[in-house]
């Protein structure tokens, strides 16, 4: 299930596959399904995406490609999306922070301690992902509402008379997104703290450098591409995550995703709302992109 | 793909439809069936199975000839023919329906009248629906469009012309609905159902009578006030409070609704379709509801009040419509026709709480229906709703521009 689970590769690359070209050709074999799959699921989809987005809309919102022309991209790039687009950005950059935040102790926790209990905590990780992620959402609202369990409980306990306004809000829609993606970021974190060498740790002490100087200068650096991962995973998605900030959000919350979604269904223009998700996908994998080469020079070195 | 549910997880699937996505009708509260099912988990391939309900895989051939004639194959020998110039109905029946929008016993007794059997898939928004239905039905024999949609779905070939001969109980409709602008005649479509939108409020936590819609704007419930997520409904209300229609081309009356809608926006708690979950929730006091969703809210929240605001509503009416490529035509009609009799038309109107068209189903309506000035309002009333029309794509953006505008 998940690689380094159990066991403790040491650090470096695995060494490269033995043999001649029959074998070579054996390990591209057993690639081909997973790139066709991608193709036919991923790439394919994706052009149609792009295609819709020259068309017009013709007298009976249907697409009408005929005149393929780049004016929904000119239409996209509109000021009405920007506050939802810096909405988007903002949620997604809240959630990653606080799922890094909160993940990385937890990663550490089960790798370091977890001991034979290791894999059941893991699964323990992963045992929201049974239940259907919209379930859990309206679950939140109970949590979360005027009357629901937290405000209830704060006023049984007296600290507060009034309820407080949770649901709805900034807070409600950054909790139900960190909440869903958390296991998004403690997996991979779980896997780069688990392959570190424990020798180099006790190494780092050995050398009197104190517990938190080898955090920061050994566990934090080698572990960098896990916590890149898991900030990828929990980035990408985030900034796409539609269901969310709709369920738990309130007029302050509208998403970049909330308006493709709207330009789909109530506007009926499939070109237009196609050219908007195209560019969102296009600025995204940008942003993503500069900024891993630029961690990637600061952080890993080389 | 037709996968088969046992009752109970039919049940709960339309349940969570109904429950998760924007709904018109539900009657029950979701969490009780959740109990009632067993574990949480067991919930999560029921979704997926939700998600997935696809077309009968009958094969919908796109372009059929649009006038249905009688194929009487080799299942159609099977079932038992009754009368003696009856058409023959096909061995099948798919219909794609909202949740919970037809009686079981409607259907239950269709199949015993004519030997069909009837397969129901459902949908949860009409933009689902429109999408899944294409410009034949994609598989589907019946369907029930939204009346303003009609004109585009004639339009495009996608419903058949009705064959009177099948529908002699067209007789039963009232003679308000005999011709209805979407559909001059109801040659393409018959109506089902109508309904209003207007306001749904708690009378204990606003316990005074609210009859204007102006109540949405009310400081004193700011941070409770909850709107629909739907632009066209939100202009309506809106535009029909100034005194304005609530398709209004003339862009400054839109502008004006805009800057009043901007007004109200620090006041609003949830713009949400979900209205049977925000105003059961404790969250909102008052809020803009499809009035057959009151019925739900009530059951968790009986002091829930609804009314149509004093300045005009807005209402809107389904049909029902047969499709170009529907592989049971034949049966298809003679369900139209089963739906337009007056006792099957009242047990729809008692199960859904929505009003038909039918004359002839009033005797056997549920009087506490009849007698709700909320769903069965006066003549004068109704006469003063307005129909939210399917705007042209032009103007549609001009009202969508602005939504964006007032929800960023």
């Amino acid at each position: 299930m998940l690689p380094g689970v159990g066991s403790r590769p040491r650090i470096g690359a695995a060494p490269p596959p033995q043999g001649g070209i029959l074998a070579r050709l054996r390990g591209t074999a057993l690639v081909l399904p997973g790139i066709a799959w991608l193709a036919l699921f991923f790439v394919v989809p994706l052009g149609f995406i792009f295609i819709v987005s020259l068309g017009q809309r013709d007298a009976l919102d249907r697409v009408d490609l005929s005149q393929p022309s780049l004016d929904n991209y000119a239409r996209a790039f509109n000021p009405v999306f920007l506050p939802t687009f810096l909405n988007s950005i903002r949620y997604a950059a809240i959630t990653t922070i606080l799922s890094l935040a909160l993940g990385y102790p937890i990663a550490y926790w089960i790798s370091r301690y977890g001991g034979s209990r290791k894999a059941l905590l893991l699964i323990l990780v992963m045992l929201p992902f049974w239940t259907s992620y919209l379930i859990r959402t309206y679950s939140w609202m109970i949590i979360l509402r005027d009357n629901g369990v937290l405000n209830s409980l704060l006023q049984a306990v007296g600290l507060t008379r009034e309820p407080l306004i949770l649901m709805n809000t900034d807070v409600s829609v950054i909790l139900g997104m960190t909440y869903g993606f958390l296991p998004f970021a403690i997996l991979p974190l779980f896997v780069s703290i688990d392959r570190l060498d424990a020798n180099l740790l006790a190494a780092g002490r050995d050398l009197y450098a104190s517990g938190r100087a080898v955090f920061l200068h050994v566990t934090l650096p080698l572990t960098m591409p896990g916590v890149i991962a898991a900030a990828l995973l929990t980035f990408i998605p985030a900034i796409g995550d539609f269901v969310t900030p709709d369920l738990l959000g309130g007029p302050q919350t509208t998403t970049i995703a909330k308006n493709i979604q709207e330009l789909f269904l109530s506007g009926r223009d499939w070109p237009y709302g196609a050219a908007l998700g195209f560019l969102l996908m296009v600025v995204t994998l940008g942003g993503t992109l500069v900024a891993l080469r630029t961690l990637r020079r600061e952080v890993i070195g080389s | 793909m037709s996968k088969r549910y046992d009752g109970s997880s039919i049940d709960l699937e339309k349940a969570l439809t109904r429950y998760l996505v924007e709904r018109r009708i539900s009657r029950r509260d979701l969490l009780e069936r959740i109990a009632r099912v067993g574990s949480a988990a067991a919930l999560a391939p029921v979704i997926a199975a939700c998600t997935s309900t696809s077309a009968p895989s009958a094969a919908a051939t796109p372009g059929a000839s649009a006038a249905p004639q009688a194929t009487t194959g080799a299942s159609a020998t099977l079932t038992p023919t009754i009368g003696p110039v009856q058409p023959v109905p096909e061995a099948e029946l798919f219909i794609y329906n909202w949740t919970d929008y037809l009686a079981d016993e409607v259907i239950e007794s269709f199949e015993a009248k004519y030997g069909t059997k009837v397969t129901q898939s459902f949908f949860s928004n009409t933009e689902e629906a429109y999408a899944k239905l294409g410009d034949d039905g994609g598989g589907y024999d019946l369907s029930f469009p939204t009346s303003v949609d009609i004109p585009s779905f004639i339009e495009r070939g996608a419903i058949v012309k009705l064959d009177r001969s099948l529908i002699p109980n067209i007789v039963n409709l009232g003679v308000e609905w005999a011709d209805p602008g979407y559909d001059p005649g109801n040659a393409y479509s018959i109506p089902y159902m109508w309904w209003t939108t207007g306001v749904g409020y708690d009378t204990v936590k606003i316990p005074e009578e609210l009859t204007s819609s102006k109540a949405l704007w009310d400081p004193r419930w700011a941070q409770h006030i909850s709107m629909l997520d739907e632009f066209q409904e939100v202009f309506g209300l809106t535009l029909i409070q100034l005194g304005y229609s609530a398709n209004t081309p003339l862009l400054n009356e839109l502008d004006e609704a805009l800057a009043l809608l901007k007004e109200q926006k620090p006041l609003v708690r949830v713009y949400s379709t979900d209205t049977i979950a925000t105003m059961t929730s404790g969250d909102v006091w008052i809020g803009h509801i499809w009035g057959a969703d009151r019925f739900a809210i009530q059951e968790t929240n009986p002091d829930v009040a609804y009314y149509i605001p004093e300045e005009g509503g807005v209402k809107g009416s389904d049909t029902v419509a047969v499709f170009s490529g529907a592989p049971h035509p034949i049966a298809a009609q003679l369900f139209v026709n089963h739906l337009l009799d007056a006792q099957n038309s009242a047990a729809n109107t008692n199960l859904i709480y929505y009003m038909g068209p039918n004359a002839a189903a009033r005797e056997f309506i549920d009087p506490a229906i009849l007698e709700d000035p909320t769903i069965n309002p006066d003549q004068k009333i109704v006469d003063a709703l307005e129909e939210l029309l399917n705007l042209d794509a032009a103007l549609r953006d001009e009202y969508l521009k602005r939504w964006q505008e007032l929800r960023a």
